[in-house]
Order: C-alpha cells, then sequence, then structure tokens
C-alpha cells in the first residue's frame, strides 16, 4: 500500500483506516477485478479479433500487461490504462506547464511529459491581439511575451515532426501569475468540458490542467478593455522589462488582498491533501474540501490542513460523499 | 515462522561501533524429548524412559566434560548458549561436547534456547554478559518444565551458588554436580569429578583456609597477563613454545622469535608449572647464573632421574640434547656455556590435554571406597606427576589410565588433575599398545561411511575406460616384478627392466596410482590427509587409506592388471640416465618377490628366466648407480633396526634379531631414489613456488660433536667439513672387530636430525639440500598408499604432465605449508610408535628369557655407563655402583678418554669397548616391570 | 567458523533455505515518478525513478530507444563504521552498472525512443545483499512510475558455506569468503537478466546454489507482485469513479 507520510495517532489511525475500507467497499466490484499490475495475463477472447492497446504485449500467445493500473477493453480493443504514469498529452487538453527554454520561434515547456512541448510563436497569440505573420521583431522580442521559469496555461494542439505542439491562440491562455503551481499525478485530473474555474467566492482562478500541473492563483478578469489595456500599455511593458522596478502605481497593481492570498493558500492545500490521498481532483471536491476546512468549528489553519487530522477529516468527507453519490 | 529482533551493541578492535544484527526467533524448535506431544518427534534424541532431564551450565561443562563423557551421563540437554558460551572459552572442550552431541549412542540434544521463541531472553541494563546467559539457561530450564510439564524431571546441574540460589527461587530443581553425581552412588563418577577451588562446598574452603599457612610456596607467582604482554612489547620477556626434553623432564627450551637462540630453562622451579607445548612468557637469567642454573640442574636431575632401557635412537630428534653437556661443564670453560637460559614468568596458552600413564605405587588406604590422593606418573615423562583423587585406588593401581590436568596452583609441588579413564593392565600387550597410540596421536578410529562411500565399487578391475584414456600408457606386455619385504600386502612399487636393441637399458619404476582413486578434496582425501601416512607396528598396522585401496584396488599385486603411474628411464649400462618419461600407465606384475626370494634368485646362477636376469640387470645398474651416489658424497648411514618373530596364536614375540639388509633391498631402494630424484626436478621446474620436496639439513657441528668426542677417544679422526667428506672417513674408520664400522655408522646416524617435508616456496634452493642422500632435490613419490606426502607429489607431477589440473589447494600457500608441517608431525609419531612398539616388545620377549649378551659402550657416565646391545639393537644403562648411592667416590670417570676407572686403577671401562650383559626383566615395584641390564 | 550449526540454524536463527524478513513500500519520494523502499532483513534500500523524460544530454539521446540511467550509492550511515566514501568509486560504479544493465533488459525502452530513464538506488543500511535488495526496489519503482516493462525482476542472492547451500546471506555470511551468487531473474518470462557470483563452485554445487537462489527470487517475485497489487488497487479505488 501507498505509505502517507503522516504521524497518526491511534484514533486517527483507525478512523483513517475505516474511511480507506468504506472507500474501497464503495469502489465498484468490476474495476477491482480490472487491475492488473506488469507481467499479469489479460484473459482475452482470441476468436474475436483482437486490438492489443497501450500497456499491453504479447508473450506466448498470452496478452501480458506490461504497465500496473486497470484494464480497459472497448470492441476489439484491449488496453491498460494505467494510473501513476507520466502526463499522455491528448490533442484539446488544456494543461499547465513551465517555460523552461526560448528558443528560436518557439518556446520549450516542460509539461509532465517524457518529451519537452513546443509552444510556436506562431500558435501563440500576440499581445496586441491581431492575427499576422511574425516578424523578425517579434522573435526578438520573445522573451517580453514569456520568460524561462514562467508558468503558462495552454492546449494541445498536437504531434508534429519534431514533437509535441501547443497552442495559445486565446486570451484565456497564456501567463499565469500570482498564485500557486501544483503537481499532482495526472490520473487524478480527469478529462472535462471545463477546466477553468473562477471561484468567485474566493476571488480565485483554479486551472485544473490535464497534465497534473494545477494553477491556482488570483482571479484575472479576462476582458477586452484588457486586451486594449495592453496594447497601449505595451511599450510600457517593454520598459518595465528593461528597468525591473515597479513604479508605486505599478505596485498598487500588483497588490493582492491577504486575504485573496490566504484563500489561494487555502485551496492550493485541499489540493495537496487530496493528491496525497489519491482522490480524485475535481472542481467539486476542492470546493468541498475548502468548505470543510472553514466550516468546522474551529476553523482549520491553513497551516495546519496538512497535519493528520485534517487528512482524516478529507477522507471521511469523502466516505461519506461517495456513499451518498451511490445511494442516489 | 520467522519472527525478527534485532539486538545489539558489539564492539571491534579498538573503535566502538554499534553492530545490529538481526535474531530470528522460531517457532519450530523442538524440545528432543519423544514424549512430548506438542513437538516434532522425529528429531528427538532423549531417551523415551528418562526420568531425569539435566540441563547443564556453562562452567560445568566447561570442569566436569570428563564426566559428562562418561555413559552414566545421559538424558542431557545442551543449551545452544552454553555451547556457543563453552566454544569461545574453550574450543576443545566444545569439540568433545559436539562430538557427544553428535554420538548417536548418547542422548544430548541440542536446543537451539536462543532462538526458540519463549525462551530467548532480551538483555536487561545493567546485567553482565554471564548473569544475562545464567538467566538464558534458567529460563530455558523453565520452558522445559512446563513444557514437558512433569512427565520428567528437569534438573539444573550448576556449581554457581548465585544461580543455584535463583532457580530454586524460579521452581527449578537445581543441584551441584557433586551432589548430583553422589545421588547416582556410582564412585567411580566421583573420580571424574573436577575440584575447581572456586567451586567447592563452604566447608571445605575452611578448611582450606588453614592450609596455606602450613604450605610453602613452591613456585613464585606467574605475572599477570598484562604485565607479560606489555613486558613482551619492551623486551624484558620472550614468548615462545615450551619444549620438554624428552629425555630430562628438567630441561626444556623455549624458541623464540624476539631472540635468535634458543632459551634454556633448568629445573621445575624455572619452568615455574609449564607444561610441554605450552605458549610461555620467558624472562632470561643474568648471564652469570647460566652455567650455575646448569650444575644445580644436574644435581636435580641425578636425583630423580629414571633411566630406562630404550631402543637405539635413530636419529639426533631422539637423542638427549645435552647429554654431552653436563660433561662439558665439568671439562671445559664456562664460556662453552653461551646458550641463554631463563625462566619463565608466565604461561600465555596452556597446552593440557589428558595424557596416559599409570599411578604411581603406594601403600593403600585402609578402607576401600573412600578418596585416596594418588600420584599419577604419565608415561611421556616430559609432564610432571600429576596429582589425583580416586575412590577406586586399588583398582587402577595396576592399570593404565588417563588422566587430564585441571590446576596448578602455586602451593603444590605437582599439578592436580582428575581420572578420565581407564584403557587396560599394565603390560598387557594390547592396553600398552594403545597406550603407544594414544601417547602418539595416531588416529585408530574405523574410517567413515563417508570416507568409504568414496571408495570404487568392489571388486574393482581396469575397466576399459581406463585403457581407453589416452593419457594412460598401456604397459601391460611388459614383464614388471614387484620386490617387498616377506608378507608385504600394500605393494605400491614395481619394477621394470628391459635391454633395448642399442645395447641400452629401459628401466621403470612402477607406482600405485593411488590419486587416482583418492580425488582432492573428498571426505577420503581429507581424512588420508589427516593421518598423513600408515603407521606399522611390530603386529599390526594402521592404515592410511582403507583397505580396499591398500591391500587390493592399489596394491600393484601380481598377475593382476593395476593402474601405475611410471616413471621411466633409457640407461646405458653405465647407469646414466639418457632420458627420463612420466606417464600414467596400466601394469600387469608378472611376480611379487620378497626381498629373500630376489636375492635367492640373483645368487642362484643356474636360473636364467627372464626374471632373474633382469633382476641380475637391474642389480648391475643399481651397483654403479649407488656407487656413484656415494662418490657424490651420500652417507651410508646405519640403523640398528630389529625384527620380531611373531608367534601366530598369540602374537607375542618369540625371536628378535637384526634386520638383515641384503642387496635386493638395496638395489630396490636404489631404483626408488632414482625416481624420487626424477620427480622431485621435474615437479620443481613446473612448480617452483608449491612443490612439495623432503630435505635433510646439513648437521651442525655442535650436533655432531658427541660423535667426535667418541671418536676421538678411540683415537680416530672423522672429518665433517663436508657430506663427502663424512662419509670417506666413516669408510676409513674400521676397527679391529668387524662391527666398529658399523657401530660409529649408528652412532654417526644418531647425530643428524631428520629429513623433514617442506613447501618449495617457503625456502632458498641451496637449503633443498638432502644432506643424507647428497641430493640437491629429493621428495617422496614412491610409496603413495602409505605416505600422503606422495600422494601429494603424484598430484604434481599429473599437473605437470597436464593429465589433471592442480588442486586449488596448492594456490595456497600457507594451507600448503600447514600440510607439510601435519606431515612432519605425523611421520615423527608414526616412527616413535613404531619404535614404541618394538620396545614394548622387546619387554614382552624379555618376560621370559633371560639373556646373556654382548653388547657396546657408548657412552659414559658417572655411576656407570649406557651400553648398545647390537643383537637387539637396544641401549640402556649398567650401573657400577647402585643407584642412589651415588658419588661414592669409587669410580672416576675420564673425560678425556671416555674411559671410567675404579679408584684403584684395577678395572676401567673406554666407551666402544666391548662387554657381556645379562639383560633380565626386574620388578623393583609390583606392576612396573623393567628391563634391567647388568653387567657380567 | 560454523555458519550453520549442527542443528541447521544459521547466526541469525535461520535454516540454510530461509530468506530474512522483506518488506517493501511504493512511493516514498514524494518528487519522484516511481519511488519504493524494500527491506531484506537489515537492508534497507530506496530506489527513485524519474522519467521518461527530457534526454539531458543530447549526445547521449537514442532514436529508438530510452536512455536508462542508474546511480547506486551508499549512505555514510549505512554500515557500522562511519566513513565517507568518495563519490562514485569502484564498486558503487560496478553495481550502478550491474543494476542499469538488469534494469535495462526489463524496461520496454523501444516504447519511449529519444526520452530518458534515471535510476537512483541508495542504500540506508547495508547488511548483506544490497544488489539484491536495488534490484527489487528498483523494479517497485519503475512499476510506480509506470514504465513499461516485460516483466518484473527479482533478486536474490545465495551462498555456500560449510558445506551448505545458503539464501540470502547477511552481512556476516557474505564476509566470510565463501561463494556468493547474486541472481536477478524474470519470473514470468523465466528468464536470467543477472548471475554474478566470487569464488569459486564446482558445477554441481553451483547448480544447487542457484536453484535455491532462483527459489528465493520467486518468493521475492511473489512479494513484489502482492505489494503491486494491492498498491495499483488502492490508487485505483481511492481515485473514485
Amino acid at each position: 500500500m501507498r505509505g502517507l507520510q503522516l504521524s497518526l495517532n491511534q484514533t486517527q489511525k483507525v478512523r483513517l483506516q475505516r474511511a480507506l475500507e468504506k472507500l474501497e467497499s464503495l469502489s465498484s466490484k468490476p474495476n477491482s477485478n480490472a487491475s492488473v499490475i506488469v507481467a499479469d495475463s489479460i484473459p482475452v477472447n482470441h476468436e474475436d479479433g483482437l486490438l492489443k492497446g497501450h500497456g499491453t504485449s504479447e508473450v506466448n500467445g498470452e496478452v501480458v500487461a506490461t504497465v500496473c493500473g486497470v484494464v480497459e477493453r472497448v470492441n476489439k480493443l484491449v488496453y491498460v490504462r494505467s494510473l501513476r504514469a507520466r502526463y499522455k498529452p491528448e490533442v484539446g487538453d488544456i494543461i499547465v506547464g513551465r517555460v523552461i527554454e526560448v528558443a528560436p520561434k518557439r518556446w520549450r515547456v516542460e509539461i509532465n511529459y517524457s518529451h519537452d512541448a513546443v509552444l510556436m510563436l506562431s500558435s501563440m497569440n500576440l499581445p496586441d491581439g491581431i492575427q499576422r505573420r511574425r516578424t523578425a521583431l517579434d522573435e526578438l522580442n520573445m522573451r517580453t511575451i514569456f520568460e524561462e521559469n514562467d508558468v503558462i496555461c495552454a492546449e494541445v494542439r498536437g504531434f508534429q515532426h519534431d514533437g509535441l505542439h501547443l497552442q495559445a491562440r486565446s486570451q484565456k491562455y497564456g501567463k499565469l501569475g500570482r498564485g500557486q503551481m501544483l503537481t499532482v499525478p495526472p490520473y487524478l485530473v480527469k478529462r472535462r468540458k471545463q477546466h477553468f474555474h473562477n471561484l468567485e467566492k474566493y476571488g480565485i482562478d483554479l486551472i485544473l490542467g490535464c497534465n497534473g500541473f494545477i494553477w491556482v492563483g488570483e482571479h484575472v478578469e479576462v476582458t477586452d478593455d484588457m486586451v486594449v489595456d495592453q496594447v497601449s500599455n505595451s511599450e510600457q511593458q517593454s520598459a518595465k522589462a528593461d528597468k525591473k522596478i515597479l513604479s508605486p502605481e505599478e505596485q498598487e497593481r500588483s497588490y493582492t488582498p491577504q486575504e485573496t492570498r490566504e484563500n489561494i493558500c487555502r485551496t492550493a492545500n485541499a489540493i495537496r491533501v487530496l493528491s496525497t490521498l489519491g482522490f480524485n481532483i475535481t472542481v467539486e471536491v476542492i470546493m468541498d474540501t475548502v468548505e470543510l476546512s472553514i466550516s468546522l468549528k474551529q476553523q482549520v489553519p491553513i497551516h495546519e490542513m496538512l497535519g493528520a487530522e485534517f487528512y482524516v477529516l478529507v477522507a471521511e468527507k469523502e466516505a461519506a460523499r461517495r456513499s451518498l453519490t451511490k445511494k442516489k | 515462522m520467522l519472527q525478527n529482533r534485532s539486538y545489539v551493541k558489539r564492539t571491534r578492535g579498538g573503535k566502538i561501533t554499534k553492530v545490529v544484527r538481526e535474531h530470528y526467533l522460531r517457532h519450530d524448535i523442538y524440545c528432543g524429548a519423544p514424549v512430548c506431544k506438542v513437538c516434532d518427534t522425529s528429531q528427538a534424541r532423549l531417551s523415551a524412559t528418562a526420568s531425569t532431564v539435566l540441563i547443564l551450565d556453562t562452567n560445568v561443562v566447561l570442569n566436569q566434560i570428563d564426566l559428562i563423557e562418561n555413559p552414566a551421563i545421559d538424558d542431557v540437554v545442551v543449551l545452544s548458549i552454553v555451547l556457543e558460551e563453552v566454544k569461545n572459552r574453550n574450543l576443545s572442550v566444545y569439540n568433545r561436547l559436539r562430538a557427544l552431541c553428535s554420538n548417536s549412542l548418547r542422548k544430548f540434544f541440542v536446543f537451539s534456547n536462543e532462538h526458540h521463541k519463549d525462551t530467548y531472553v532480551t538483555d536487561m541494563s545493567g546485567e553482565s554478559k554471564n548473569d544475562r546467559n545464567d538467566r538464558a539457561i534458567r529460563v530455558a530450564a523453565q520452558w522445559y518444565q512446563t513444557h514437558l510439564a512433569g512427565s520428567v524431571r528437569i534438573l539444573l546441574l550448576t556449581n554457581d551458588k548465585e544461580n543455584k540460589r535463583k532457580a530454586l527461587e524460579e521452581g527449578i530443581s537445581a543441584e551441584t554436580v557433586e551432589s548430583y553425581v553422589r545421588s547416582l552412588s556410582r564412585p567411580d563418577l566421583l573420580d571424574l569429578l573436577v575440584h575447581p577451588a572456586s567451586s567447592e562446598d563452604v566447608i571445605m574452603e575452611e578448611v582450606e583456609d588453614l592450609r596455606p599457612s602450613k604450605k610453602k610456596i613452591v613456585y613464585s607467582e606467574h605475572k599477570p597477563l598484562s604485565e607479560i604482554t606489555s613486558g613482551i612489547r619492551c623486551g624484558i620477556y620472550h614468548q615462545g613454545k615450551l619444549r620438554v626434553n624428552r629425555y630430562n623432564p628438567f630441561e626444556a627450551y623455549v624458541g623464540s622469535q624476539s631472540l635468535s637462540d634458543e632459551i634454556i630453562i633448568y629445573g621445575r622451579a624455572n619452568m615455574n608449572r609449564a607444561f610441554d607445548g605450552d605458549i610461555v612468557a620467558v624472562q632470561l637469567l643474568p648471564q652469570e647464573q647460566w652455567h650455575e642454573e646448569k650444575s644445580l640442574a644436574i644435581a636435580d636431575e641425578e636425583n630423580e632421574e629414571e633411566e630406562g632401557v630404550h631402543l637405539v635412537p635413530g636419529s639426533a630428534d631422539d637423542v638427549p640434547r645435552t647429554t654431552a653437556q653436563p660433561q662439558d661443564s665439568a671439562g671445559e670453560t664456562c664460556s662453552a656455556s653461551s646458550r641463554p637460559s631463563g625462566r619463565i614468568v608466565g604461561i600465555i596458552k596452556r597446552n593440557w590435554h589428558s595424557y596416559c600413564g599409570s599411578l604411581e605405587p603406594m601403600a593403600k588406604p585402609a578402607g576401600s571406597g573412600g578418596v585416596a590422593h594418588a600420584l599419577f606418573v604419565s608415561k611421556d615423562c616430559r609432564i610432571p606427576k600429576i596429582r589425583i583423587q580416586t575412590r577406586q585406588l586399588e583398582n587402577l593401581l595396576d592399570k593404565r589410565i588417563i588422566v587430564a590436568v585441571d590446576s596448578w596452583d602455586c602451593l603444590s609441588r605437582y599439578p592436580s588433575g582428575h581420572y578420565v579413564r581407564t584403557i587396560g593392565q599394565i603390560g598387557d600387550k594390547d592396553t600398552e599398545t594403545e597406550v603407544v597410540l594414544i601417547e602418539n596421536d595416531i588416529n585408530t578410529r574405523p574410517f567413515s561411511t563417508q570416507v568409504l562411500a568414496c571408495l570404487p565399487p568392489l571388486p574393482w578391475s581396469v575397466s576399459s575406460a581406463d585403457l581407453a584414456n589416452s593419457v594412460r600408457e598401456d604397459l601391460r606386455q611388459l614383464r614388471v616384478f614387484s620386490v617387498d619385504p616377506p608378507g608385504c600386502k600394500d605393494i605400491d612399487d614395481a619394477l621394470h627392466c628391459t635391454a633395448l636393441p642399442n645395447g641400452n637399458y629401459e628401466v621403470g619404476v612402477h607406482i600405485a596410482d593411488v590419486t587416482n582413486f583418492v580425488l582432492p578434496g573428498t571426505p577420503l582425501d581429507d581424512e588420508a590427509s589427516q593421518r598423513g601416512t600408515s603407521v606399522y607396528l611390530v603386529d599390526r598396522r594402521i592404515d592410511m587409506l582403507p583397505k580396499p585401496l591398500t591391500e587390493d584396488i592399489c596394491s600393484l599385486r601380481a598377475d593382476v592388471e593395476r593402474l601405475a603411474f611410471s616413471v621411466i628411464w633409457e640407461m646405458t649400462s653405465e647407469a646414466e640416465i639418457i632420458s627420463t618419461r612420466y606417464t600414467k600407465s596400466v601394469i600387469k606384475s608378472s611376480a611379487a618377490l620378497s626381498y629373500v626370494e630376489a636375492q635367492a634368485r640373483m645368487d642362484d646362477s643356474r636360473l636364467t628366466d627372464p626374471v632373474t636376469t633382469d633382476l641380475r640387470n637391474m642389480n648391475t645398474l643399481a651397483k654403479i648407480m649407488r656407487s656413484r651416489r656415494i662418490e657424490r658424497g651420500a652417507l651410508t648411514l646405519a640403523s640398528a633396526e630389529v625384527r620380531f618373530q611373531i608367534d601366530t596364536e598369540t602374537h607375542d614375540p618369540l625371536d628378535i634379531g637384526m634386520y638383515q639388509i641384503r642387496e635386493a633391498n638395496q638395489m630396490v631402494e636404489e631404483f626408488m631414489l632414482a625416481a624420487n630424484v626424477s620427480v622431485a626436478e621435474k615437479i620443481l621446474k613446473h612448480y617452483p613456488l608449491c612443490s612439495l620436496l623432503r630435505r635433510h639439513p646439513t648437521p651442525t657441528r655442535e650436533m655432531l660433536e658427541p660423535l667426535l668426542r667418541t671418536a676421538a677417544a678411540v683415537g680416530l679422526n672423522l672429518d665433517i667439513s663436508s657430506s663427502k667428506a663424512l662419509a670417506d672417513s666413516l669408510d676409513h674408520a674400521v676397527g679391529d672387530d668387524p662391527y666398529f664400522n658399523k657401530l660409529i655408522r649408528i652412532l654417526a646416524t644418531r647425530c643428524m636430525t631428520q629429513a623433514v617435508y617442506f613447501c618449495s616456496g617457503e625456502l632458498s634452493p641451496p637449503e633443498y639440500l638432502h644432506y643424507g642422500l647428497a641430493a640437491p632435490l629429493y621428495t617422496h613419490f614412491t610409496s603413495p598408499i602409505r605416505r600422503y606426502a606422495d600422494v601429494i607429489v603424484h598430484r604434481l607431477l599429473a599437473a605437470s604432465l597436464g593429465i589433471h589440473r592442480l588442486p586449488t589447494v596448492f594456490q595456497d600457500g600457507p594451507q600448503l605449508n600447514s600440510i607439510a608441517e601435519n606431515l612432519n608431525y605425523r611421520h615423527r609419531n608414526a616412527q616413535m610408535a613404531s619404535r614404541a612398539s618394538v620396545e614394548l616388545h622387546t619387554l614382552i620377549f624379555f618376560r621370559t628369557r633371560p639373556t646373556d649378551a654382548e653388547a657396546r659402550i657408548v657412552r659414559i657416565r658417572s655411576n656407570g655407563f649406557f651400553v648398545f646391545v647390537p643383537q637387539f639393537g637396544i641401549e640402556g644403562p649398567v650401573y657400577l655402583t647402585p643407584r642412589g648411592e651415588k658419588g661414592s667416590g669409587e669410580w672416576f670417570v675420564d673425560e678425556q678418554q671416555q674411559k671410567i676407572r675404579k679408584m684403584d686403577g684395577s678395572i676401567s671401562y673406554s666407551v666402544l669397548q666391548t662387554v657381556r650383559i645379562h639383560l633380565e626383566i626386574v620388578e623393583p615395584q609390583p606392576n612396573r616391570p623393567k628391563l634391567e641390564l647388568k653387567l657380567l | 567458523m560454523e555458519f550453520v550449526s549442527p542443528e541447521g540454524l544459521r547466526l541469525d536463527g535461520r535454516r540454510p533455505m530461509e530468506m530474512r524478513q522483506i518488506r517493501a513500500e511504493i512511493g516514498v519520494v514524494a518528487k519522484a515518478d516511481g519511488s519504493a523502499m524494500f527491506e531484506m532483513g537489515n537492508t534497507k534500500v530506496v530506489a527513485a525513478v524519474y522519467g521518461p523524460r527530457e534526454v539531458q544530454n543530447r549526445s547521449q539521446q537514442l532514436n529508438a530507444n530510452a536512455l536508462v540511467r542508474c546511480e547506486y550509492t551508499m549512505a555514510n550511515f549505512s554500515t557500522g563504521d562511519r566513513m565517507r566514501k568518495p563519490k562514485g568509486d569502484r564498486r558503487s560504479t560496478e553495481i550502478s552498472l550491474v543494476i542499469r544493465q538488469t534494469m535495462e533488459e526489463c524496461i520496454l525502452t523501444n516504447l519511449m525512443p529519444r526520452s530518458q530513464i534515471d535510476i537512483f538506488v541508495q542504500v540506508l543500511q547495508a547488511d548483506g545483499g544490497t544488489r539484491s535488495a536495488c534490484i527489487n526496489a528498483a523494479t517497485l519503482a519503475l512499476a510506480d512510475a509506470g514504465i513499461p516493462m516485460r516483466d518484473i525482476v527479482t533478486s536474490c542472492s545465495a551462498g555456500y558455506l560449510n558445506s551448505t547451500p545458503l539464501l540470502d546471506l547477511n552481512y556476516i555470511e557474505d564476509s566470510a569468503g565463501g561463494t556468493d551468487v547474486t541472481l536477478g531473474i524474470m519470473p514470468k518470462l523465466d528468464k536470467v537478466t543477472l548471475l554474478q557470483m566470487d569464488a569459486k563452485l564446482s558445477l554441481d554445487t553451483f547448480e544447487n546454489v542457484m536453484q535455491l537462489a532462483i527459489e528465493g527470487c520467486k518468493a521475492v517475485a511473489d512479494y513484489i507482485r502482492e505489494i503491486l497489487l494491492e498498491n495499483t488497487k488502492q490508487l485505483q479505488y481511492r481515485r473514485g469513479t
């Protein structure tokens, strides 16, 4: 069993154990039998014609798993969905990544995939928002858009001959600032319709990247006037890049209220707890967890959210939640 | 089944490190009692009917091992903690205990308490290791008690009062060994008890308290070990092994590495309770005392020394080392005594074991059955008398017994020990033979089943596979024959000699191919290497290899096909070796001759059959080789070997006579020597670092001193500058009577040390010399059935021919060395045993036959002289004055002339003079027969 | 010295054919893609796997396969006497190589071209059989990282002392100077991926010792499979649907 590195006291241990057992009993039965590990043979009916998918190979006429995970069957296709593994990109996935290199006409982005992804300058909406050919000047000014170590949000465009390509052709993509990036195992993030969430109640944005990178940051209004703003400020921005000194006015603009910052931390810790416990990470669960931490008789301080007691509470809560949905 | 418990802490050399070792506690360790219902009883060792099961504590095992070995003590549970402690304290006791545990006749069960889940005890803080182990023993005893719940009584034997008290408190029945043995009502067992001063009863201790005041301190205290080690480090003390003179127990030597010379220790007081073989620390005496000590020793010696009649010593190792020196000191100046002497200040490692011997005759105590103190006299006179307690004195007086030494404190003149077992009646042939074997550490146990399993299936014959083997040459068509002593069954050599068309001869020496059957690393090989050699006693032979190999499979008997390892030369008629060839072969001997037969055939000119012709040819060659060898300087040494005629029924000797050496013997010997030399050259060429060779060190002038003095007394001038010179001057030593020359040769022989085996990597080539044979290289190749050295040489030779790979042991220098050491030790012991056996038979022979014989004086003493009786090969003292009445002044010794003269000049005896003596067995004390020589 | 008592117990109380207690835990290094801790008695090692990821040194990139790298280190506190060993001493280099080659054999490197997989193994506590423990830990970590493999590799050592084949030597037995065979097998494929032996053995004894080591590897394999399956199930049900 994957051990939690927590110092639990005796009652906490029992409670956690009980919650986990409940979760186990709640998980659908056929699924649990579908778990395989490396070198397990997968029972198949050969007569039906068979397509071997990911995570399988054939040894002496047997279909054998090559990774640990869950056997999935789609018509004739048999494959193993691995759980803990690096991110496997699919076209259209929304991801959060980190720029690691600025290269000619492109940025290299680390997205928890086996290779670095490429974001071409041409797949990028320019700050001025105008569709046009990229000039040599644009290329020289690439660093004004993204620098090394910037966290960005983008969409998987597809595989080209030189690797995985991203695109950021919308205002909602782009550089992320004033917040935290968290890393969770990618299998915990489900592909959904909506990956951008504006939690108005807390004044924060939440981006659940399909690659397991999660952004929690101050809410930013994506409006047209902002685009205008950006245009008018483009010269100013380049000046800022040169000087690296913020005017008092700038400081005012970059100021995030304490409350928002606390909310960011609280949400981030909630995600950490969920990820450590190995629970599915959806916006609902995150919100439930955050609310749990606030709603308790004594509000759980942010730093104590990573303590043993809160883990147990979250586990219990999750168990209760799932049994409820099950009943429905 | 597994439980994990880590236990901690151990320190190692200097640095303190914490060592964590796993320690698994088990559920599957059984109690070993067949009555147990819970445990698996298939491995049970205890008897089903046992009423009492004994558990011993460590000290009981250490002190009372002789008692425990007695079959009366049985149904014993040996705890693994006890075994471990015993192992750390005394390895030999441990081995004995292990032997008991594995002996299927004895009901000793080893209970691994340290790994049993219920009997493991964790260390408690503040508890010493001993206390913890004692507790572990009690816990185990308690476990047994509850486990076997009443069906058997569990009795803990401990001599530790505290332990016993605690055991009783915890409800375990515990007793001291003594009270337990008493309760068995077996008085003979009480003799086996050891009474260590520390564990004696309170009453005894009180009595003991009074005694020291009465007792005087006989020996000085030993220094504490810390002082000794620091003393050795700063050079005040010297460490070494004590070797006591075999003929004079009051004189001993310590070979020390820190001092180039040997240190002489004179007298018991200086020896300070050390035994032969002990590792001791010696302090040198001031130089001015070196001489003084010496004369003291002589006085002491003459008081007590008991000279017996012995066989003639075969070499310098058997001769009293300083026989000449007492006389020296009288005649020469002090400067001669340059050897340092010292006294022992401490004993680093004891070499105590058990000794064979008998009790000193003493008046019987009034009431039989009571405790008597007796003095035990070892057969080996290097061992002092040992004080023992016995309740069966009457029974033991005329027995040969074995006694073990327990302690020797500085208040008592003699060490104290305890009785171990009885061998048999004194003087009885079987008993005395057994004593001889035990004394010489000769293994007479039958071969184990594992060893016998290594033998090829019987009946064995040369298989077609052997014949087809390409390394094995088929020499069956050759006319091979063997010449051996009559009745010889282990024939390991055979010869052939074929005249070649070119006038040369092809001469082959065929040696039994023992290594074909004794493969390295097998139990058979291990056993043989341990035994080292076969031992020949007058009436029996103790084989190195099991009988089927010795007498059948390997023995090159007549008219059967046998495997051999052959050395084949082509020689000119002048016996010059033209070429040498070595090969494994198959031969078929056409005749197994005895020396007498072979000699008779050669002498009988009427016989012209092929074998006889071969014999004559070989004899001719051998004579040439021999003369050439003598030319080179080989010594023709003589020994006074005797032969017995043994009664076939009683195995008592009927007649005794000198062993006659014929030409046939010399012929065979010559070819064997040649084969050995050829093989030595071959193996050394291939393996310069790991060959097993045999060397004979050049005797030093000091060693030859007695010979020179004797020779000078009769007006002979011997040149000892080289072996050649010595050989020549021995040849010229012709006196007025025919036996004179031989006598001188015998005297020369005994001045030499014995030849020894060694590993070629250990010494430099000049040291390889074999002095006696005047051969630069020599080894033993020709008797692999009865000597292990030959087996090794066979392997080396086979490897050098590419037949086999060299066994791995040859790559291990130290191990090869220790093998060579063991071979030397075994070889020497075998010789000692043979001699002792001859001595024994001589004694038996003269028991019923008082005889008159001619004898030669070989050594002059202050109150008589030593004579050598050629007819029987024995040597012994003849007293001119009655013993005990020394220095009466009637006789006068002339050192220069080696003469003893009556004061009035009427009679004088000089060395080498012939006298007639009377030999008779006398019994000065009951059950102590000895051979006495009287002048007629 | 006596390593097996006549009662058939080894110094630590095991019988000749018994392994030490084994214990494994998955997911001990938070930042790694896959990690595991493996204990064989008092031998304790941690393995962490990173990758498949972008090849760090472009010149080493393989166009058809993944590059597998391995680094073996011994913690300073892992042995009784704490000594500072220089990084990359001969022994570590050798073991790194051995582990790399063993693991490379089972990883389906052709599925991850132009990428790199790093395996870091560190000995936290050494009591003999570190090689085996490292391989077992590495297998677990690789499986945890979701790296496709032909089969799991398991390893166990066996030796020959006092004329007895012994399974899973501990430090004292290992340093006794007898023969030490370290074996790695792929249990499902029934193949040997690693066989190391120091000192010599006759062929017959070697067969016996080897057989014993195979038994040991299989026992380890059973345990590892159990652990992995349990881990997979846990991940599965905790995530929910």
